[in-house]
Formats: C-alpha cells, structure tokens, sequence
C-alpha cells in the first residue's frame, strides 16, 4: 500500500528520518487565538487586537512598537506585512507600509515580531495581502510561522473560496484563519466565512477600507450578530474603530476590537507622511494602547 | 525482509488461520448464496465534471503510525459519502494498519457508494473474502504479485464482478498491471526522500496509458493542493487518507477536495472560445476583500440575464452600429506587406482590423459600452473606472455621457500630467477626474484606488474595468463584449476578400482585451495561428518593461483580483513597468492569457519601443494609417508572426492584425521620438503637459 512504499524500497531508518517533513495529518491542535478569546470572556471581557505594520519605521523600531502594544494592552498583535499595493487601506496604513518598504522591509524579518509578540505575552496574527504569502510558498510560510509561534492569518484579498491551499496548510500546522465580513453579507457568505474561519470572523464596522473615524455606525452590532448566528464561534470588529468610547461600545458586543490606524498614527507626525522620534512614537504609542486597553477590557461593566 | 514482505507474510498468516474457520468451499458457498451484486465501480471512478474521491477509513499506517482512533468506522464512510466521495476504502490488515473486517462490514452497511477492501491480498481466498464482505473492489500491489498471480487474481475478482485497483510504483509495474488486464491502476508517485508528491514523476508514470484505463493517483493526496496538482496532471481519481480521516470535520474536508476537482475540470473545458471564468485552468478567480463578493456575484447574476435577453442583444448592437460605428473595416494593406515581404523575401497579404475607426478612436468602447448597459440593468447610477493615459477614461466618460450615469476616473498622477488633453476630454465629458497620488502615481494605483472605492460605494456604484484582468466576472465579461472584433474579421475576410481563414491573427497585449477580442473567433480553429506582443520597452535585460509572459520574467502571481503571471520582485511586491506606450505598461495580465500560453494556443513575444516605433513609421507611411503606440507593438508584431509562418512552411501567408487604436493622442510621443519636433516645440507640448501616448489600460 502507498505508506509502505517507502519502507520497502528504502530503509526503515528513513522512515523517520521522513516523519517530520510531512506533518502527522492534521494537527487538531486548539486555536491559539480562539483559547485567548475564551479565556477574555470567561472574564467578562472583550480582547483589544491591536494592528501595526512589521518594519514601520524600520525593523527595530517595529519590533519596539509591538512590545509596547503587548505591555501595555493588547492582548492579540495582528502584525501587517507590508504590500506594494493594499487594496483594503486608507492612507494612513498605506504611508506606513510605504515607508516600511523604502526602509528595507523583508518578509523573512517578521518571524522575530511574531517571536517578539509570544515572547511578551501576545498572540500572533499576521495580516497579509495574498500575494505576498503566495510569493513565499503557502506551506512553507506555515512551517515558518508556525515554528515562530504564531498562532494565524488574517487574510483582507482572500476569500474562503480561493484560500484551499492555505486552509489545507493551516489544517496541518494547526493556524487560525481569520476571514472578514462586511455589513452587505449575505447569510450565504457569513456561512461560508464561518464554516471555514477557525479562531474568529473579522467584522469590518462599515463598507470601505482601514482608517479612523469620528463616529461609528450600529451596523457592526448587527453584523455580529448575524455572524454568531451563521456559526462563528467568536466574531471581532475592527476598520474604523480608533477612540476608547468606540472601543469600549464595540466591546460591549464584540469578542474582540480591533484597532490599527489609530496606532499607526502614533509613531507618525502631524503630516502624517514623517515618523515621529522612537521615544516620543514609543511614549504615544504606550499612552494611546493603554488608554483603549481600559477602555475595551473594561466595555462590559 | 522488507516491510512489505513482512506485511504479506502476516496477511497470509491471518488468512490461513481464518481459512481453518471458515473453509474456501464454504466461503464459496457463502458467496453464491449472496444476493446483492457488486457495484461496478469504474462508473464511479471516471467522470467528465469532477475527480471522483475515494476515502479512507484509516487508523494507522507503518510510516507515520497512530492517526486517527475511528471509534465507529460506519459514521465516518457515512460522514464521507455526504461530503460527496465516490468510493471509501476500508483497510482490513489488521497489524499494522489497525483495520477488521469489521470495519469492511461495517462500512458496508452504512454507505450506497462502491467499498475497496485494502488488504495484502495474495490469494484466491481473500478475493472471495472481500466479496464474502461486500466489497466491490479489491487492491492488488504488484511489488507483492509475479505475473501469473497478478492475472489469476485480477481474471477471479473480474469474474466476482469485483473491480481491482492494482497499485504500481514504477513504470515497469503499470506495463505489468497492463498486461495482466487491469481496469483501475492505482499510480504511487510519490518522492521517497520527503513523501511529498512528485507530479513530474506522476506524469512520467501516467504517460500513454490506454484511454480506458482509469487512472488512481494513490499516494501523498493530503488536501487541495495535491488534489489539484494529481488532477491538472491527468489524474482521473484520487484516493485519500489521513487529509480525510484526521480532519476535524470529515464531511468537509470530503467535500473541500469534490468541490477543488470540480474547479480543476470546468478550469479545463473546451471548446476555449466559449471557456468562461472564474477559472482559465488555474489562473483567474476573485482574489478580492469579502466585501466585494457581494457585488461580484450581482455583476454575474445580472451579466447572465443580460446575456440570455435577446432585448439586450439588440440595443448593443444597435448602439454599436449606429453610436461607434461598427462594424470596423477589415482594410488590406498591400504596401504594407510588401514591406513585410522584402524583409521575410516571401510573399505576404496583411489585412488590418481598423478599431482605430470606432468613435474615441480605440476598441475600449465595445467594453464601456456592454458594461454601462449592464449598469442600467443593474440599477446603479454611478461608474468608476480606472485610465492610464486617458483612452478607457475617455470611453467610459462617453458612454456615461450617453447613459445619463455619474462618472469617476481614477488617473495615476503622473499619467494626468502627461495627459493633460485626455483629462481635460473626460471633463468636457462630464466626468470627475481623480488624481491619484499613492503608489508610483501610474495605472496599477489608479486601479487600487478604484477597487478602494468601489468597497466603499459599492451599493450604488459600478467599476468598470477596461480589460480582460480583475476579478471574475470581469475577464469573462469582458471577453464576449470585445469578441464582436474577430467575429467581425472573420465574417469580411470571408465576405469581402474571398479568404477562408487567416493564417494568422496579430495583435498587442497588455490587460489583454483586443487580443481576446480578436483571437476569440479564432482559438477553435486551428488553422489560424494566434501571435500576441507584449511591450519589450527597452528589453528583458534592461528591467525596463512590461514582459509577463515571456520565460523568466514574469512569475506566477496574485494581483488586482485574479491569478495570473506578474512582474514582481522575490518578495512579492509588484515591479514598475516601462513601455513607450501607456496603455501596455501593466505588471500583470488578463487570466485567459496566461492559461493560452500554459496550453499553447497563443505564442506570446514582445515588441520593443524601437521595433513598435519603426513598425509605428512603416504604417504610417506605407497605408497612411496612423496606429496607436499600442497596436505599433502589434504591427512589429507582424515581422515576426510573417517570419515564424515562413519558418514553419506556410506559403503565401495570410496575417490578420489588429490596430486597436489610432495614433493620434500619440503625436507628441512620435514627434519627439522621430525628431519632427524641434527642441522648442517638444518643451512647449510637455510644458502643456501633451505629451501624451497610448491606448490605456488595454
């Protein structure tokens, strides 16, 4: 039979040798991101994911940032890869990934934010164009991000309906997959992104790309709602979310907020186009973390 | 003794210990005394529409060991045959593999589907075992068989009406699998070293075996992604194990592998000229934010109706006879060929498709105009549209002018400079101009700022897209409302010229929306040979280009919605392209492109600026037809498709070639090329920023 192929024209000893280049089928292993959420509303408690892009400014400085999130808040780091062309940004992200990619940026580096993260005590997300986890090798960035500590994808340009590759490669390495909804789903949709997400469902607060904004519509709550009911386990907003009274109303409802402009905007100065010094990025960027960690840990009462 | 030996030893000690229970003759009797009859399984392993799945039930194995417990094997076939498996397939060896014929039983009962016994089966006894127990398939390794045994075995299960899957390992096992008649040949290829498959191997392995043998790939299928790679090589089954068995949802890992052949097998179907997305083999798709999906699946729903409304028929073609002015003339050009002839010292007749003849000047308005009709079917009253140097822009603008519907234009920076004219043509048009200033400022980032509000404003806005590219439907839609350019120059080479076919059809080749337009009356029929340029700008060496399709410059990529080759560095960020003309200067390319090249029916080349601008003076000069930059790629094109067909024997050669556009709007670009401009001039124009070129977008 196929599995004893191996054996019986090679040695035996090569069996093992053999065993962990291909993973023992499926892990099975418990959702990283979806223990952590659990463990937030066991206390009552929404989680803050907080959104930067790896390498912005620069890899040291981003490594920094990351920290800084965790130690001060957050509780999931959902860390960007920079894209030459993010679709799903507003300008704001898309300064930032542009200075991250004039400074050097390499994919290869963001395996020590995901180390930087675990390390402090974060849960590691990434969040990626397509392309660029296409480019690397699907399997092969599993392996890597896995052997990281990662715990999953967010992926804005894939639909669950192209994404077989990754879910069979995020099956083997035990990774979440984070697939996003929109307010204009249809329960047809919701249910495909459910059935196929594995630690939560992405909620985006409104139709339209990444970036702050004053007020904030009630169709998210509704979307969460709808989302539950098409079998998502946790379901978390974000896009648009950037103040701690917005933080602390979705929170009311949500598993999880998740918040990446506005802390963006931190490290960058008042053009919006310059970084700011790290010590003052960094100080801002402690003080705004904190200041919607307690308003978001403290949403439900 | 190897494993496998040891493997058949133990199965035969096992068989010769249940034969001292239950004897062959009374097994036979058992057997005779059976009613129901097997299913004929090769019924179920080879079907036109999808790769048919056989699942396993699988406890274990010797290489990897413990995986999966299986408490109850019948809920899992039964879990397997809901997710849409073809067949299920039962391990009895009991030492290694943990398996019963319990299990087999077990199975039996609970699913409708055929059952394969997998055992180490060496004799007569265990076939009539396996048909004892309901099976209606048998494995039978060669490694463990000679040849007279193999026959004897394979000749008893046919005559049980069993089906047999032989499983083969080399090339040498399949001829002997063959010979001894076998229907089902199961094909092991997988790489020894890391147990990954070696489809290289598979198709070295599945090569000229006859047409009604049904071929298994049988090893190393974990998900998707093997499932897809065994079925574009030729694979007609696979058989799964652990990627089914250890799954925490086994219906749903079944059907994610159904639903991935059924993609792989329409990615593949014929006739090409009728091929519709989202898949063109393994390119296209809708690589897209989940909140596009919506208004994709509206744009389809409504592109059908449309499509299947004769109503609509006729208001597209009346708009297209009596608004642009179709059908465009099929013009030969005979000093012009004789250009062509001196160069290849053959004789040559070119005929030129005058799109360059519609109202704006470009083909772009076939697609403007489908897809503002849809617009108004659809009820949206507003279109965005993305313009390089400004030909789409201006196409769009007009038909929203004509439709009466709001109109947005997204133009890269540095395009709206060099196009000042064409922007301020789109404003005389009534339509907004937004200069987009992220990114390198060119037509990429105008698309990306369209799809950012198109996801922003998508419940009353339509984007359309001026090429083959993007998302599907958009490749596919686009496609039939350019299609009329070579349904057209079929019709008049015939009609007019008395000419059958065209030994060649010519055309250039950025987003790829005139060269499907004009080959698409073309792709079934084989006579006719399909050329596309690709802009060369200053050469594959110089990195200064839009080459994707020639070997090793562009890669196998996902960008602005679909799959396709694009020019990117290894990081997978998307490269700058360069081309003189605008309208060629795009980092990917149109979906269907990229599958005619992996298939072969289009051989794609490049032109360079210099070839496009001497081709773009010969024409000029020799028929008093100005062509865009764009089509000059094509007409440079025409040297080299005239000299391939000479190489190749073709006498007398006829060449369709397509002049998408006229060269007007390229004035400038020219004049400053060629000198006609004296250094005065030339400043003044850019200064006026007119230094326009170029059919965008393509």
């Amino acid at each position: 039979m196929n599995d004893t192929h191996n054996t019986f024209e090679s040695s035996a000893a090569a069996t093992s040798d053999v065993r962990h280049t291909q993973p023992l089928g499926f892990t099975n292993a418990p959702s990283k991101t979806a223990t952590r959420l659990q463990e937030l509303a066991d206390n009552n408690s929404p989680a803050f994911i907080g959104y930067l892009p790896y390498g912005f400014p620069n890899k040291e400085y981003s490594l920094k940032a990351f920290e800084t999130l965790v130690k001060h808040g957050v509780d999931i780091v959902e860390i960007g890869l920079p894209y030459s062309d993010p679709v799903m940004d507003g300008p704001v992200i898309q300064a930032a990934s542009h200075i991250a990619l004039d400074n050097g940026e390499r994919i290869a580096g963001v395996f020590d934010a995901v180390e930087t993260v675990a390390k402090a005590g974060g849960v590691p997300l990434i969040m990626s164009y397509w392309n660029l986890i296409f480019r690397y090798g699907v399997e092969r960035f599993a392996r890597d991000f896995s052997n990281a500590g990662g715990a999953g994808l967010i992926t804005p340009d894939l639909i669950p309906d192209e994404a077989g590759e990754w879910i069979e490669a995020s099956e083997r390495y035990g990774l979440d997959r984070v697939f996003l909804v929109s307010p204009d789903s249809t329960a047809e949709r919701l249910a495909i992104v459910a059935n196929n997400a594995r630690g939560f469902v992405y909620a985006a607060s409104r139709m339209g790309v990444t970036g702050e904004r004053t007020t904030i519509s009630s169709s998210p709550e509704l979307l969460v709602e709808r989302t539950r009911q098409a079998g998502a386990d946790h379901v978390c907003v974000g896009i648009g979310v950037s103040t701690p009274e917005q933080g602390s109303k979705v929170g009311s409802y949500a598993d999880g907020v998740i918040v990446g402009s506005a802390l963006v905007h931190q490290l960058l100065d008042g053009t919006g186009r310059h970084v700011k010094p790290e010590e003052q990025g960094l100080a801002d960027l402690a003080q705004t973390t904190h200041d919607l960690a307690e308003a978001i840990h403290g949403a439900r009462g | 003794m190897s494993v496998l030996d040891e493997l058949v030893a133990g199965a035969l000690a096992d068989q010769r210990e249940r034969e001292t229970k239950l004897s062959l003759t009374q097994l036979q009797q058992q057997v005779r005394n059976m009613t129901s009859t097997p299913l004929d399984a090769t019924r179920w392993l080879k079907q036109p529409d999808c790769i048919p799945i056989i699942a396993e039930i699988k406890r274990a194995s010797p290489s990897k060991g413990h995986l999966a417990d299986i408490d109850d094997p019948a809920a899992l076939a039964s879990q397997y045959q809901s997710g849409g498996a073809s067949a299920i397939s039962v391990l009895t060896e009991r030492h290694r593999f943990l398996g019963s014929f319990d299990d087999l039983d077990a199975v039996r009962q609970a699913v409708q589907i055929p059952v394969l016994n997998k055992d180490f089966i060496v004799t007569p006894y265990q076939i009539w075992e396996a048909r004892a127990h309901g099976a209606d398939v048998v494995l039978l390794i060669v490694a463990a068989l000679d040849d007279a045994k193999l026959r004897e075995l394979l000749d008893l299960a046919h005559s049980l009406g069993l089906n047999a899957l032989v499983e083969t390992h080399t090339r040498e096992e399949i001829d002997r699998a063959i010979a001894a008649g076998a229907r089902i040949i199961g094909i092991n290829a997988r790489n020894l070293k890391d147990l990954s498959v070696d489809v290289t191997k598979y198709k070295a392995l599945a090569a000229n075996l006859p047409e009604n043998v049904i071929r298994v790939a049988e090893s190393g299928v974990f998900g998707i992604k093997e499932l897809e790679m065994y079925a574009r090589a030729g694979a007609d089954a696979v058989l799964v194990g652990e990627g089914v068995a250890t799954a925490s949802d086994h219906e749903l890992a079944v059907k994610r592998l159904v639903e991935g052949g059924k993609v792989v097998k329409e990615s593949e179907s014929q006739p090409l000229s009728t091929h519709d997305g989202p898949y063109f083999g393994q390119y296209g798709g809708r690589y897209v934010p989940e909140a596009l999906v919506h208004a994709l699946d509206e744009l389809e729903s409504v592109y059908r109706q449309a499509k299947a409304d004769p109503e609509f028929h006729q208001e597209f073609a009346r708009l297209c006879k009596q608004y642009v002015g179709r059908p465009s003339s099929l013009t030969e050009a005979p000093r012009f060929a004789k250009l062509i002839s001196d160069k290849v010292s053959a004789p040559v007749r070119v005929f030129l498709k005058r799109e360059d003849l519609n109202h704006t000047g470009a083909h772009k308005i076939n697609n403007a105009l489908g897809q503002g009709l849809l617009v108004k079917r659809m009820g949206k009253h507003r279109v965005i549209a993305e313009t390089g140097a400004g030909q789409h822009g201006v196409a769009t603008a007009t038909v929203c002018a004509l439709l009466g519907l709001k109109c947005r234009i997204y133009m890269g920076q540095f395009d709206a400079r060099r196009q000042a004219l064409n922007v301020a043509r789109m404003r005389m048009l009534g339509a907004e101009v937004v200069e987009v200033t992220q990114g390198t400022r060119i037509l990429k980032d105008a698309i990306n700022e369209a799809l950012r509000d198109w996801v922003t404003n998508v419940e009353d806005t339509h984007y359309l897209l001026g090429t083959v590219a993007g998302p599907h439907p958009f490749p596919t839609m686009v496609r039939d409302f350019q299609k009329i350019i070579g349904e057209e120059a079929k019709e008049q080479l015939h009609d007019d010229y008395g000419i059958e076919h065209p030994d060649a059809v010519i055309a250039c080749v950025g987003g790829g929306s005139n060269a499907i337009g004009i080959m698409n009356a073309f792709l079934d029929d084989d006579r006719v040979r399909l050329y596309a340029y690709e802009a060369g700008g200053n050469g594959p060496e110089s990195g200064d280009h839009a080459i994707r399709l020639t070997e090793g410059t562009g890669q196998l990529g996902v960008f602005q919605g679909a799959k396709s080759y694009l020019l990117e560095n290894a990081e997978g960020q998307t490269l700058d392209t360069y081309s003189i003309s605008a309208g060629l200067d795009y980092a990917s390319v149109g979906p269907e492109h990229a599958w005619l090249k992996d298939i072969g029916r289009v051989h794609y080349d490049y032109a360079t600026d210099k070839e496009a601008m001497s081709a773009f003076l010969d024409l000029s000069r020799s028929e008093g037809i100005i062509p865009a930059l764009e089509s000059s790629h094509a007409v440079a094109g025409a040297y080299k498709a005239a000299q391939d067909l000479i190489d190749k024997g073709v006498e007398n050669p006829v060449l369709v070639v397509n002049i998408s556009g006229r060269g007007d709007k390229d004035v400038a670009t020219a004049g400053k090329w060629f000198g006609f401009l004296t250094d005065e001039q030339s400043k003044a124009l850019d200064a006026n920023g007119a230094h326009g070129n170029s059919v965008d977008g393509e």
